[in-house]
This record gives C-alpha cells, structure tokens and sequence, in this order.
C-alpha cells in the first residue's frame, strides 16, 4: 500500500465520517425542528396581539435602524416603522455619517429639529452630531441621530444608548417589516416566568420580486431571479428547520442582524456590540449567552417562525460573494472570541453541544467540502476514478437535496408564503440544481472569507441594493 | 421447522419428511417449503447484493425517500385544495345557519327560542370537521356580536349540543385539545360549566391553566379573581395583561384584595399591586408599604409603581430610606417616581443624586428637581454650574424638554 493510498483512505473515510455525523445533525434538527413548529403553532392559535396592541403594559420598545447611503429609500422606510402596530415604541434612525443626503432629505420629510439631548454613553461609541425630533406630534416616536461613521455595530451602540425602553429592536433599515411583527417579537419577552429572555427573533423572507406599495409588502411572490429564489430556499432552511431545532434546544446562538430583539440592560451589561468583528450579531448572542451561563441566571434566547421581515437578497454574484465571506469570517471571529467555551462544560449546552456544532459543521463545513472536491479531482486526474468517493460525493448531495426538500415541505404545511404549485415545484427543482450551481459558489466564499481572515482583511463589503420602491410589478 | 439453505440438502431433507407423512400431505408440504426456501433464497440473495453494493443502496433509499416527500406535499396540496373546496360549500352552510340566528326575531315570544336549522346541516353535524368549522364560525360571530344576536348565536351552540362536545374535549389528554375546549366555553358563555373549568385554574399546563383563569374572569368579573387565592404556578407577564385587558371591560366591584398580597406567589403580589394601581385603590396604601421590603425585586419595583401614581408627602420618605438598599434597575424607579412623589423636603436628596456614578440616575434626578418647582429648578441649575459635564448637558436636555 503506498502512501498515497493510505493518504487518501484517510482522507476519504474521514469524509464519509463527517458525512455520516452531519446527516445524522440534519436528522436530529428536521425531527426538533418538527416539534418546536407544532408546539408553537398551537400555542399560538390561542394568541390574540390586539391585547398586546393596546396594553398600556406592554413592554417599552425601541427600534434602532442604522442607515448608511440610504437617501434612496429612507422616507419610504421610515414611514414603514411609523406605522408599525405597538404603543410604547420610540423609532430611532442612527445616520451613520452617510455620504449623501439621507439626513438632509429626513429633515425636510419629518420636519425635524435638532434638540439638546444627553446621550448617555454607557457604550462607548464615535461622537454624536446631533439628535433631531419632529415638529409634528405626529412623529412623535422618531429620533434621528446624526453620528461620525463608525459601522453597524458602532451605529446600534449609539442606538442603544440613546434609547430610553427596556427592549430594543435592531432591524436594517431597509428591511419590511409585518405591521404586527414587534407584537409578535414582544410576546416571548412577556411569557416566560421561570427564565429570563434576553433576545428574540423572527423569521427573515426574501422579498425579491415581491410587490411592496408604501413602505409595506402586499403581495408575496417567488423571486424570478436564480439567485434570489435559491437564497428563498436557504433561508426557509436555516429559518424553519436549523433555528427552530435549535431554540427548542435553547441553543440558538444567532439572532439575524436584520431584525432582532434584545434585552437593553444585558446588552449594556455585555458591552454592547463588538465593533471589531463583521459578525457582529452572532457575536453579541454569544456574548450575551456566556455571560448569563457566567452569572448562573436562567435565561433563554426565544425565536419564532412567524415570517416578520423581509429583505432584499442579493441577486449578483459578486455582491452574494461578500456577504458570505463577510459571514464566515463573522462565524469565525465569533468562535475565536469564545473559544474558552468549546467543550467547557461550565458553559453547559452552550459549551457542549452548540458551540461544538458551530464550529464542526458551520466553521469546518465549508473547509472539509473544499478540501474533499479537490482532493477527489486531483485523485481521479493523477491516479484514476474513485467510485467509492465518487458515489460518496452523490450520495452527500443527494441526502443534501432531500434535506431542502424536507425544508419545502416544512413551509408547505405551516406558513405556506407561495401559494401556487407551480412555485412549489419551482423550489424543488432550486433544490435539485442548488448543489452544483449555488452551493459550490457559497463554499468559494467562505473559504475566500477563511483566507481573508488569514490576511487580517476585515473589510465589510459594500452591500448594493436595488431598492424595493424602483422593483416589483 | 429449519431447512439447511443448501438447495441440493434443503430438496433432500423435504424428500426425506415426505416420507414420513400420508400421501395426500405430500403435495402440501412440498409446495409450502419449496416457497419458503425460495423466500429465505431471495432475502439473502438481496442481502448479499445491499452488502456487495451499499452505496447504490443508499443512493436507492434517499431517492425514494425524496420521491416519497415530494408525493406526499403534492399529495397534501391536492387533498388541501379538495378540503378548501369542500369547506367553502360548508362555510355557506354555517354562515346561512349563523344569519339565521343572529337575525332571528321570535314573533311568538315563546320562552325558548328555536333557530330553524335545515336537514342538511343536521345531518352534517356527524361530521367532525364539519362540527369543527361551524364551531369556529359560530364562535368567531360571537367574538364579534352583543345584545340579542350574540343570545342567539348561543341558542344555536346549545341547540345543536356542541357543548357536549366541548365538555368532551375538556377530558383531553392533549393540553391544546383541553385549552381549546376552555376557550370554546367561555366565548360561548357556557358559565354552568365553570366548576369543570375551575380546576384547571391551577393545571400544569401553562396554556390550559391560562384559558381556565381567562374563563374564570370572564364568567365572573372580578369575582372571578378568586383563582388566585389557590394559584401555585408564576402568572406570566403575558397573562397579567390579558387579566387586566378583561377585566376593563366589566364593571368594577371593589373586592377584596389585599390577601393576595400575602401570596406566597411573587407574581400574585405583582398582579395585585398592578390591579391597585389601575383601579386607584387608595385604601391599600398601607398594606402595600411592606412590598417594598419583598424578597422579589419584581415586586419592589410594582410596589414602587404604585406609589409613582398613589402617594402623600411621606412617600419620598419611604423611597429615600430604601435607597441605597435597592438594586440599580429599582433605584431608577424610584429616582424617575420621584418626579411624582418628591417635595422640597427632598431637594437635597436629589442633589446627592447628581454625583451618582450611573447617569440615568443623574438624568431622572435631574428631572425630578426640575419637577418640584422653582426652588428644585433653581437649585438644580446652581449644582449644574459648579459641575460641568455631564450636568450641563443635562440642564440643556431638561430646558428644552421644560420649553417644548
């Protein structure tokens, strides 16, 4: 037996072992994920939020929106949150030092005046210019804060802040949100007596191709672009069946920076969010997670299937390829930062069982796929085909194949968003086509985003968006 | 009997039992185990194949498993679109049943009102889903209706014995089956069957537990409060609203309330102090004083709002003597009541304040001063002069909110 030989039965048996183990997570979370979708479905079938929607008791929320460039759409945008459904809610716009003239055109929209305001800086952040408030009574909820450009994380400091409840709401601002999306979002806070929630999320859909009229989504449609409905299909996943399975287990370790509630005096008490790193969402639900496992306090991090927001999704190849670098190196810098918890069994589920998973089948995944096609196209040009790799390659696609599918049908019998058959089938066939076209782009990423890392690039990557007032129809 | 898996053998050993039986067997016996050895031939032989060619195995399995999950969604969808269909030609039905009741006029005035209810939807009601959506139809009606309709729609629930059904699923294994029944009875005002919903007031379900305590309420108003004198579970935040939610929509009886003030149940004291506070029950003043030396900081804060709203002058007095006792989120509380509550008694207490390490506690201090008056105002500005950052900032903020 040569050694190259024995290089690869390593190799390749390694594969099949990592193969077998994440088969038998997906397994594990399509079964938890069954079960925390029928449990909160019929709990909620007893819920009526109008009682939420009038309460004077309602817990105080504020929504911070950090904007950078966003003159195109902001009016639009705000107005959005304006009309959103809830009583004891501030909406503050943080004007992240924007090149253009979103502040201008927020002034003249909102008739807004610059006030004497103490920003109280429990955080410490890039200095404020100045906080504006409305003339008008009725915008009486919106605050816009006009700060030195310091990035996301450093705009949702700011926001925090100057927020005045005890719950805040991070969403980005182009986003659109259910108008009953924060009575949704605040019921987890409300309900849970023997555990404190410090954070809790919804479901984020693509709204590509959908028509939105005024700031609000009216019609659903399947996206007609490729990438676009390939990424509905992502999201359906990670949404339905991996963050449902994992709140079952309250081990959810990533809140989507797109919309998001947390507890503002933990977060406060954590620091904040971490302006060194791109991952900054998952970051702060780690950090928030450790230190209430450090305090020994019950608590949970709640989420809910309920689709709440919908967001643009990239449609180029070059824009979708900096996300997911930027997203892998925020996996990555998340997991350096608390490596302490990896198999720390003071820090219980989260250091035994979620952080471990992250870190093998998030972090890991991409680099074990890269390394296995290459390894098997440099076998099969220098020595010859592998049947055994080869069939084991198809057979790891196809089980990823039945996986999307299990996801579509977990959307078919739940929220149901695309009514026709058509776009039923038309996912499925995504499904089918996603892990020869998509998801080896999707890999390229994060092992380029690996690479950055490597480099000690953190750059963010700029994110261009179409807008949704100019699509649709 | 076992038969060797040898063919040559298996033939043999049959040959070889023929023999020993009568003639007329033979044939029998020969057939059955010619099948079984060809059945047991055929099991190893595809045993033999799995184990010589697993992956094509696993690549059979998961594609049938994949076929299997796409049958089955266009399946449901297919059967989804029949049942839409069907339940729209019955939704017709219940909401002809439904307007018939709410319309109905008893000319006759006799004491029992009869809806007419056709033959077709009699015969329907077998049907349990068809019993199902009318239920849901009827209730939702009802949700919606007062006065003499909504009578009606009540009338037409007993006069088609959905109770009984209801009162059926109350006996559920399954918690959603029992709060679903609850929450059916209480929208139909089905108050005679409260004493078999009181003893889920304090189920161990949290969902059972929280239709039966809603019920409860709606059935007796503030009456209906009584539960909490047997409540062993924590009432949620959720729920607390939703109690207060109702009950201002009935009319208010002062009941007897301090006793549960007493509880042994945080979240009783917390619900209590919330229904003092917003029906202004002024006579507890003194009862409630001990909450603010509780063990449970949920209920030092509830006690705190209440006396933000219910006061005298000794109030402030009471905060300021547990202060620095309190945790920082309590202290806030108090500092921010004492925009309510303070006198010029407590000018120099709040000036204290302004040195505070937490400037939230600056801020409502601040506020406070500027509350009391000019003599606070006037103060609040000559501390602010001599200090600097961040209380000028401070006065800055106060100014313009004072000028807006």
């Amino acid at each position: 037996m040569t050694w190259q030989i024995i290089v690869f039965y390593f190799f390749t048996y390694g594969i099949l072992l990592y193969s077998v183990l994440l088969m038998i997570c997906y397994l594990l979370i399509g079964a938890f994920s069954i079960s925390a979708t029928r449990e909160y479905l019929k709990k909620n079938s007893f819920t009526d939020y109008r009682v939420l929607a009038s309460s004077t008791e309602a817990p105080s929320m504020s929504i911070l929106a950090p904007a950078y460039n966003e003159a195109f759409t902001i009016i639009e945008n705000v107005r959005s949150l304006l009309s959103l459904h809830y009583n004891n809610l501030e909406v503050i716009i943080i004007n992240d030092g924007s090149k253009d003239d979103s502040l201008e055109k927020l002034i003249a929209a909102y008739d807004l005046f610059k006030v004497d305001y103490f920003v109280n800086e429990q955080l410490n952040t890039k200095p404020v210019k100045g906080v504006y408030k409305s003339h008008n009574p009725v915008y009486r909820k919106l605050i816009v804060v006009d700060k030195v450009n310091g990035g996301k994380a450093d705009a949702l400091n700011v926001g925090i802040n100057i927020a005045r409840n005890d719950y805040f709401v991070c969403i980005d601002v182009d986003c659109i949100l259910e108008q009953d999306s924060l009575l949704k979002l605040a019921k987890p806070f409300l309900e849970n007596s023997t555990q404190r929630v410090i954070a809790a999320g919804g479901v984020v859909r693509i709204a590509n191709s959908c028509e939105v009229k005024g700031g609000r989504l009216v019609k659903v449609n399947l996206p007609k672009q490729f990438l676009p409905r390939v990424q509905t299909l992502e999201y359906i996943r990670a949404f339905l069946l991996s963050r449902m399975a994992w709140t079952k287990l309250n081990g959810l370790l990533l809140i989507s920076g797109a919309f998001g509630a947390f507890d503002r005096e933990i977060v406060i008490k954590c620091g904040g969010y971490n302006k060194n790193t791109v991952g900054e969402d998952m970051e702060l639900v780690v950090r928030m997670r450790r230190y209430m496992e450090e305090l020994n306090v019950p608590y949970r991090v709640s989420f809910i299937p309920d689709p709440l927001c919908w967001t643009e999704a990239p449609s180029t190849f070059e824009i979708l390829g900096r996300q997911r670098n930027r997203w892998a190196r925020g996996t990555i810098e998340t997991l350096r930062s608390h490596r302490k918890m990896f198999f720390n069994p003071r820090y219980r589920l989260l250091g035994m069982l979620s952080y471990p998973y992250w870190f093998f089948f998030e972090f890991l995944a991409p680099i074990i796929e890269f390394a296995g096609t290459v390894g098997f196209f440099i076998y099969t040009i220098t020595i010859g085909l592998n049947y055994f790799a080869l069939m084991l390659m198809i057979a790891v696609m196809s089980l990823g194949i039945l996986y999307s599918i299990f996801a579509i049908l977990m959307e078919v019998l739940t929220y149901n968003q695309y009514k026709q058959r058509r776009d039923i089938l038309r996912l499925v066939l995504v499904a089918v086509l996603e892990p020869f076209v998509f998801h080896p782009f999707v890999v390229w990423s994060s092992i380029m985003g690996n690479i950055d890392i490597l480099r000690k690039n953190n750059a963010w990557g700029e994110m261009t968006r179409q807008g949704f007032a100019t699509e649709k129809k | 009997m076992l038969l060797p898996l040898n063919n040559q053998k298996s033939f043999e050993a049959i040959n070889h039992l023929n023999q020993l039986v009568p003639d007329d067997y033979r044939f029998n016996i020969t057939l059955f185990f010619t099948i079984k050895l060809l059945a047991a031939n055929t099991i190893l032989k595809i045993f033999s194949v799995a184990r010589d060619h697993y992956q094509l195995v696993v690549m059979i399995s998961v594609a049938f498993l994949m076929c299997g999950l796409l049958t089955y969604m266009l399946f449901y969808l297919y059967l989804r679109r029949k049942y839409e269909k069907t339940h729209e030609k019955w939704r017709l039905i219940s909401d002809l049943l439904i307007r018939k009741a709410v319309f109905y006029e008893d000319e006759e005035l006799e004491d029992e009102v009869v809806i007419p209810v056709t033959k077709r939807a009699t015969k329907l009601l077998h049907n349990k889903r068809f019993r199902k959506l009318l239920t849901a139809e009827i209730m939702s009606a009802k949700k919606n209706i007062t006065g003499t309709s909504s009578d009606n729609l009540k009338q037409l629930y007993k006069q088609l014995h959905l109770e009984i059904y209801a009162l059926k699923n109350l006996k559920s294994r399954h918690w959603h089956i029992k709060a679903k029944a609850i929450q059916e009875l209480t929208i139909m005002e089905m108050s005679e069957f409260q004493s078999d919903i009181y003893v889920h007031a304090n189920a161990k379900n949290e969902l059972v537990r929280m239709e039966a305590q809603t019920a409860l309420v709606q059935f007796n108003g503030f009456e209906g409060l009584s539960f909490l004198d047997i409540v062993t579970y924590p009432i949620s935040d959720w729920q607390q609203i939703k109690l207060l939610q109702q009950l201002a929509h009935v009319p208010q009886i002062d009941v007897s309330i301090e006793t549960w003030l007493a509880s042994s149940n945080s979240s009783v004291v917390v619900f209590t102090l919330k229904l003092a506070r917003n029906y202004h029950r002024f006579e507890l003043y003194d009862d409630i004083l001990p909450c603010l030396d509780h063990s449970d900081p949920k209920v030092r804060l509830e006690a705190i709002n209440f006396f933000c709203e219910i006061f005298t002058n000794e109030t402030s007095d009471e905060f300021i003597s547990r202060f620095l006792k309190e945790i920082l989120k309590n202290r806030v509380a108090m500092v921010k009541a004492m925009q309510n509550v303070g006198t010029e008694r407590d000018i120099l207490f709040l000036l204290d304040l302004l040195d505070d390490k937490n400037h939230e506690i600056k801020l409502c201090a601040a506020r406070a001063l500027a509350k009391i008056g000019e003599n606070g105002l006037t103060s609040l500005f000559d501390y602010a002069n001599t200090i600097g950052y961040p209380l000028t900032e401070i006065v800055m903020q106060i100014k313009g909110e004072l000028a807006a």
